[in-house]
């Protein structure tokens, strides 16, 4: 047996005999149960909720009576962002989203009812799911069972002893090392059976969950290699203790705040009340699509007329209201998705401030990992906006186009007609049909936050092996 | 007092706790800078759409000035509302950075207008703000552990603690030396917030209740130390105790917590209210016009003797589906806010068992700025867009133009001067059972080292 395994086994024995390491462990391992369990419950029961919203605005759109097109544009419809599986391991910002759209002709609403508003502060403490066990509470376990991995023979005089029988002291780092990353494994095993059990029933796609697991497993070897580091610095298991705990503490804790409140002030963002108005007062410039004599669609007019070459809108074989209303919507909506991608763009550029300081804080890196990968990231959320977005302007421009087609010019300008269409019409329409985030586009996106979290095992694994080789010398 | 200035010394020259009480000062000074600035920022929003909103009025007016129509002006022109930031609101920014603090609403069915969202960053969001309230509830007990988890054995492994216990009585010892660290860390955190509630000019009686929420924590938590040390456990097991307590009651319960209240007061009825007011809205199109009007004049008898709609659209017809389509989700809009409110309840409860749980929640009552701070505002709103109703309904039902100078007399929303939130004496007495944790610390302090 190699030395390194021997004392990995010395120490494993030791490990098992700490109370602490091991009421810990038992500890974690249920709570990461109890996690996994609520976690894939609430992702189910949310998701089911969801799904019966959807059906059930489906139904209402599509059992309206017979209407007026227009009539119908305003009565609108809802999509329900369903959640994604991955959700069940890390649910990422989704308490914190709204995931009810309402979609209208002329108006760009924002998604409305996220959990973060219906709850009371606790919401606020955190949630209990795998991916916080594994970021918050694991490295934490980690320094108290392994602050006195080394400090422990070095203070009872045992280093000295294993050194003069010719050990390097390399080799007894690593054994050491080699041991808590055991233990890290059994931390790990139950995030990680839940994980693979989301793969494995058909819920998740692999190459996330493999993705995920090996983010995690990066990040506890991480923490594994900074407390073998500390206890071989440090004289005494107390000081490596208070400074692991420190670490922790600015690294977990302090940090992602201070750096979320950071990129909040930095790149402010503005109120939808003053965004609502500045786009009101375009979408005023644009015209009124509900008046087809209104003179800012004078241009369009005449471009149609040339179109059917005809020299009247009362000429033309199709409603001119319903053109206008097309021509409207498509003005409209160009503008209410340019003010959209502004505040995209700001909500990105703060959370790119915020990856940035994932060189600092490891722990921001795996977060932005884990959500993106999980797919509960902004960038998930964004695309859902994007497709419910283009589904309301498909479904507004078909209704436009219902009008034009089945409505004569003559009939929908008369006050006294109220030009109802078959509801067989409506009952046609498409559903909504979420496309999640594809996969290879969030393994791209999350490769940045990969290549931190390799460049910090890198920094930490060869600071290890250096200072590991130079114990030797301190002792003696 | 000669004791006094001795231990102050000894502390001052311990590298470890003079660094753990600058840092503390500098973190909560911090929190308390960014609270400020953070209200200074929606102070300055509140007065920006101010004005925006008015030029936004005055385009609508100006628009359908020559038509008179008073039913264009109520569907077109917006009302501000807003919800100042309190005067201790920087030290608990709660659910203002999630939910909308100013918020445009008109005379149409309010139902669909009050649950608009507020444009935030999700992840930033979910990190949480560095406001004092995070300073007090998760860090500070951190550095009551970095002060005293080795109170007893630090100088027990140092070998000074036989000395020590000879020359002098154990028990006013340790008291004294925690009385003393207590009163450093207090005086900490306690400075920049003084500092910061005398500059944004909070009253006496927040300031009171912020600071006794300040005392009581910090005993909750010496006294827990205390109650560890008189184990006589060595220090490196005191740390791993004490950490594992924190972690229990600031982590990992406070999440159990909110896993059983989502549980057990499912809240859906949100969205239930919204699909229900849209159809009953929507609904008035296909039904006679002459059956919502009854059924408007029902509840509302002081406009029965408006004359009848004519052949043509009619905007009193328009103005009165959207009110019944409020007034028929009404059912649903008090279970959700029941429901709500439920779980607001639950939580103060919960603040018997959590020390973390019951001084958030007190911060944030303070600071208004939690969940009933929330609730208060939509009740405002919806007081001034029943304002809103009435001023349009004496023209549209009595069939008056509307002019220039009546539509100058359009109500303005007036916020009611939030100070701060009143907090109730039951969240207080919560409270003092921090208190009982902390005295019987120092009841147990006598035993210490004494094995």
């Amino acid at each position: 047996m190699s030395p390194v395994r021997r004392i990995a086994r010395e120490e494993w024995r030791a490990l098992s005999r700490d109370r602490v390491a091991m009421l810990g462990l038992l500890l974690l391992t249920v709570l990461t149960l109890v996690a996994a369990l609520n976690a894939a419950e609430h992702r189910r029961t949310a998701d089911a909720e969801r799904g019966r919203y959807q059906s059930q605005a489906n139904d209402e759109f599509a059992n309206q009576p017979d209407r007026h097109p227009h009539r119908v544009a305003h009565f609108g419809h809802f999509v329900f962002r369903p959640l994604n599986p991955l959700a069940a391991f890390d649910p990422g910002i989704d308490a914190y989203t709204g995931h009810t759209l309402f979609l209208e002709a002329h108006r760009q609403n924002g998604a409305n009812f996220g959990d973060v508003r219906q709850s009371s502060l606790l919401l606020r403490f955190g949630q209990l799911t795998p991916a916080f066990i594994l970021q918050v509470l694991a490295p934490l376990l980690l320094v108290f069972v392994g602050h006195n991995c080394v400090t422990r023979e070095r203070e009872s005089g045992t280093l000295r002893v294993l050194l003069s029988q010719g050990l390097g002291s390399g080799q007894v780092v690593m054994g050491k090392l080699l041991a808590l990353l055991g233990f890290a494994g059994l931390v790990l095993l139950p995030a990680l059976l839940a994980l693979l059990w989301l793969a494995a029933s058909g819920q998740a796609a692999w190459a996330p969950v493999l993705v995920l697991a090996c983010a995690y497993a990066a990040w506890l070897l991480l923490w594994s290699l900074l407390v073998t580091l500390a206890s071989t610095v440090f004289r005494r298991g107390r000081d490596a203790l208070l400074g692991l705990l420190a670490t922790w503490t600015v690294l977990v804790i302090l940090l992602p705040r201070g750096v979320s409140d950071l990129a909040g002030s930095v790149v402010a963002m503005p109120t939808r009340f003053e965004n609502a108005i500045h786009v009101e007062r375009e979408y005023q410039a644009l015209g009124n699509a509900h008046r087809p004599d209104d003179p800012k669609f004078a241009e369009f007019r005449d471009r149609i007329l040339e179109q059917y070459g005809v020299t009247s809108i009362e000429e033309l074989p199709v409603n001119f209201k319903g053109l206008v209303g097309t021509e409207g919507e498509r003005r409209s909506s160009e503008l209410f998705n340019r003010y959209a991608a502004e505040v995209f763009d700001l909500q990105e550029r703060q959370n790119h401030l915020v990856d940035q300081y994932g060189w600092l804080s490891p722990t921001l890196a795996l977060r932005r990992l884990s959500m993106t990968v999980a797919g509960t990231d902004l960038a998930s959320f964004r695309h859902f906006l994007e497709q419910g977005e283009q589904y309301r302007y498909d479904l507004v421009q078909r209704l436009n186009r219902l009008q034009s087609g089945e409505i004569t010019y003559a009939d929908d300008t008369d006050p006294d007609k109220e030009n109802r269409i078959s509801h067989a019409h409506w009952q046609a329409f498409p559903d909504f049909h979420y496309q999640p985030f594809p996969v290879d586009q969030a393994l791209r996106r999350a490769a940045p936050a990969g290549a931190m979290l390799l460049a910090w095992l890198a920094a930490l694994a060869s600071l290890t092996w250096l200072l590991g080789g130079r114990l030797g010398r301190a002792v003696r | 007092m000669s004791w006094l200035i001795h231990e102050l010394r000894l502390i001052l020259r311990s590298r470890l706790s003079l660094c753990a009480l600058l840092l503390l000062l500098a973190l909560a000074a911090a929190a308390v800078g960014i609270g400020l600035h953070e209200v200074a920022r929606q102070h300055q929003a509140i007065e920006r759409v101010g004005p925006l909103q008015e030029q936004d009025a005055a385009a609508v007016a100006a628009r359908y000035a020559d038509t008179g129509d008073p039913g264009s002006h109520a569907y077109y022109t917006f009302y501000g509302t807003w919800d100042a930031p309190s005067d201790a609101a920087f030290l608990a920014l709660g659910l203002r950075d999630v939910a909308p603090f100013v918020l445009r609403v008109r005379a149409l069915g309010l139902q669909s207008q009050l649950y608009e969202g507020e444009t935030f960053n999700p992840e930033l969001a979910l990190s949480g703000r560095f406001d004092f309230a995070f300073v007090l509830i998760y860090l500070a007990p951190l550095f009551v552990i970095a002060l005293l988890h080795d109170l007893v054995s630090g100088e027990r492994q140092s070998g000074r603690l036989r000395l020590l216990l000879s020359i002098a009585d154990g028990g006013s010892l340790w008291r004294r030396r925690v009385a003393l660290r207590y009163a450093l860390l207090f005086a900490c955190l306690a400075v920049p917030v003084v500092a910061g509630m005398l500059l944004s000019g909070a009253s006496m009686a927040a300031m009171g209740v912020v600071l006794a929420v300040v005392a009581s924590y910090l005993a909750f938590w010496c006294g827990l130390s205390l109650l560890v040390a008189a184990r006589n456990w060595p220090t490196v097991a005191n740390a791993t105790a004490l950490m594992g307590g924190w972690v229990l009651l600031t982590l990992v319960l406070p999440t159990l917590a909110n896993v059983a209240l989502t549980r057990a007061i499912p809240v859906h009825q949100g969205v239930d209210l919204m699909l229900a007011q849209r159809q009953a809205v929507h609904g008035a199109w296909e039904i006679p016009r002459e059956d919502t009007m009854r059924r408007f004049y029902d509840s509302h008898p002081e406009w029965r003797h408006s004359a009848p709609l004519p052949d043509g659209f009619h905007w009193k017809w328009y103005l009165a589906f959207h009110q019944l389509g409020d007034e028929s989700v009404a059912d649903e809009v008090s279970a959700y806010r029941a429901g709500l409110q439920a779980r607001q309840e639950w939580t103060a409860r919960l603040g018997w068992l959590l020390p973390g749980v019951s001084a958030q929640a007190l911060l944030h009552r303070v600071a208004d700025t939690d969940l009933r701070a929330q609730l208060d505002y939509q009740d405002r709103i919806a007081g001034f867009h029943r304002e809103i109703r009435q001023f349009y309904y004496p023209y549209l039902f009595e069939d008056r133009p509307i002019g220039a100078r009546d539509f100058a007399d359009r109500p303005v929303y007036e916020a009611s001067p939030g100070p701060s939130g009143s907090v109730g004496l039951h969240a207080l007495l919560a409270l003092g059972l921090c208190w009982g944790i902390g005295l019987w610390g120092v009841l147990c302090a006598g035993r210490l080292g004494l094995r």
